[in-house]
């Protein structure tokens, strides 16, 4: 582990991402370690970020995983909070066209609203599905649209002091935050204690978010597409049913793909109109305001 | 038996669509086009010369295109010009070259196209040149930028820019052979380009096809023979969600029907050219469909 890491710290020029900051002494990196052991899928980090940021429906910075094990009577339903990983090496900073996603000094992996042209870039790049776009219509059209948004690690309250809302909200203390470069802090001594594992490794992103006790059957991308339950292949069906017009390439399961594909290619027809009004709206802003 | 199944997890849109592959399709056919207009005045081929212009104003209007369908893709459409801006441009992100190469890639053609009316060999040549690489990096750039995204196990292959070109090259040939086709019946007689012609260009498709065969088996043995992600995503996405733009459309319609008409005496009829060339071109949008939204389709549900 020891010599990975020191290979993976080695200084990466990613344009604009500042170099990795894992065990660099004199600087910080801000980490969470999740004791899946202590989480009982209560949801709450999920809601406190919802309130912190206000985040629309179909939308989530941090949400929890849950798979059930085994067969009747020897079984286990486990849990998997998930959220940005604040990788040392960012796959969307780097892949980002317009430097709107970097990397900051401490470790946070942030988003420029006002920079983002909402390509997508970001989405496709991130291996964790950390990045969603902001819908079009919400309740306060003065708040961000149609640009990418993601978990921050609450830096707003993390530079005050305070742990990030989900880590405030969990109730079996299961989310531990902290500076992983600080060797007195609490992250950093679980990760040298605990045997700790990360959400895809081999991808070389380097993520922050430490998970102590996980399962291979709720870390793998292929086993959780093909254990799914039929009320969840369902629910996502009504999902992709229910978000069509974002330009977004959902293929609703079990519908002939070529339909899906026309159905998809008018759900960007629909978006143009409101773009173009609000590109107008823009124009008059530049010219007469 | 399963012992255990996932019963709550977020949902997730597949962030690229219909749109991207539309614009991938639309930008190989304009370079395989363009590589035909070059035939004549850039590598000296002559009796290529009658189809330079018809072939540069098809790259031409496929490529202008591209800008609105991808502007209009955007989340936020006016800020395309961030794309442009220094201190805004981000020199590792692929779409940042891409947008460089949209944006010259166009005026190099029209530039060429100016000299070849002009009839200035000197100068069409040199700018033809250059178009021809824009052209080829254009299209390399289609392929590069979902490469590069090392979570999608689909795409990540370095045969990606490979297949793109190859893909190109029969798409644009095929594009021509159809509109040389059509022309040839609307003109009058002395006025249509020489069927010969079409029979050569037709030709060349056919080793594309091949090729492109060769690549498709490369990328078939990396993925059968790859690790779980690669594996499925070949047995669950390509055989199973994307079979009908993979199989069917791709490799039945778009590459082993034609190959099959252009090895057979039927490659000698004007008619067999025209229908070889009208499925590689379906065949290739099928290609384009499954490249883009197939490596992002298992992902949406981790």
């Amino acid at each position: 582990m020891g010599n990975q890491e020191s290979q993976l710290n080695q200084p990466r020029s990613y344009g604009l991402q500042t170099p990795g900051t894992k065990g660099v002494q004199g600087t910080k990196r801000y980490a969470m370690v999740i004791d899946l052991r202590k989480c009982i899928g209560c949801m709450s980090c999920s809601i406190a970020c919802k309130t912190e940021y206000g985040l629309p429906l179909g939308v989530w910075r941090t949400w929890v995983k849950v798979v059930d094990k085994g067969s009747y009577p020897t079984t286990k339903r486990i849990f998997m909070p998930r959220l940005c990983n604040h990788c040392d090496y960012p796959v969307c900073v780097r892949n980002c066209p317009t430097q709107a996603t970097y990397k900051h000094e401490d470790g946070f992996v942030l988003q420029r609203y006002n920079r983002c042209i909402g390509c997508r870039t970001c989405m496709v790049a991130c291996p964790y599905n950390a990045r969603h776009l902001l819908p079009e219509k919400r309740t306060d059209n003065n708040l961000p649209r149609m640009v990418v948004d993601k978990c921050t690690f609450c830096i707003h309250r993390v530079k005050k002091g305070l742990v990030p809302s989900c880590v405030q909200a969990c109730v079996g203390g299961a989310r531990i935050f902290g500076d992983m470069n600080d060797p007195q802090s609490e992250v950093s001594r679980l990760i040298a204690t605990e045997t700790v594992t990360v959400l895809k490794p081999e991808l070389g992103t380097s993520p922050t978010v430490y998970y102590i006790g996980s399962d291979w059957e709720i870390m793998d991308e292929p086993h959780s597409y093909s254990n799914r339950t039929r009320q969840v292949v369902e629910e996502f069906n009504d999902f992709k049913r229910n978000h069509k017009g974002d330009a977004f390439a959902d293929i609703i399961e079990g519908e002939p793909l070529m339909t899906e594909v026309g159905k998809n290619w008018i759900g960007y027809l629909k978006t143009i109109p409101h773009k173009a009004k609000e590109t107008l709206n823009a124009f008059k802003i530049f010219l007469f305001d | 038996m399963e012992e255990s199944v996932v019963t709550f997890n977020a949902f997730h849109h597949v962030a690229w669509g219909t749109t991207i592959s539309v614009y991938f399709w639309l930008v190989g056919a304009s370079a395989g086009s363009f590589v035909i207009s070059s035939f004549g005045w850039v590598f000296g081929i002559k009796r290529y010369k009658p189809l330079t212009m018809t072939a540069s104003v098809t790259a031409i209007i496929m490529l202008l295109l591209v800008p609105f369908l991808l502007t209009w893709d955007l989340g936020k459409p006016i800020r395309f010009i961030y794309l442009l801006i220094p201190g805004y441009w981000h020199s590792t992100g692929p779409m940042a070259w891409g947008t460089m190469l949209i944006c010259l890639y166009p005026m190099s053609m029209i530039v060429y196209s100016y000299f070849v009316i002009k009839q200035n060999q000197t100068f069409a040549k040199m700018f033809g040149i250059v178009a021809i690489v824009l052209a080829l990096s254009t299209h390399w750039y289609t392929g590069v930028v979902m490469e590069l995204n090392p979570g999608r196990f689909l795409n990540h292959t370095a045969l990606a820019p490979l297949l793109f070109l190859t893909g190109a090259f029969i798409s644009g040939i095929g594009l021509m052979n159809v509109i040389v086709f059509i022309r040839n019946v609307l003109v009058r007689a002395e006025n249509r380009f020489d069927w010969a012609l079409v029979h050569e260009m037709a030709q060349f498709m056919m080793y594309g096809i091949v090729f492109d065969i060769f690549l498709l088996f490369l990328d078939f043995m990396q993925t059968t023979y790859g690790n779980q992600n690669e594996v499925m995503g070949h047995t669950v996405v390509l055989m199973q969600v994307f079979r009908f733009p993979y199989l069917w459309l791709e490799l039945v319609i778009g590459l082993v029907i034609p190959l099959v008409i252009l090895v057979s005496p039927l490659k000698n009829y004007k008619l067999g050219a025209l229908v070889a060339s009208l499925l590689v071109i379906i065949g290739v949008y099928g290609m384009r469909v499954w490249w883009v939204m197939g490596g992002q389709y298992l992902q949406s549900f981790y």
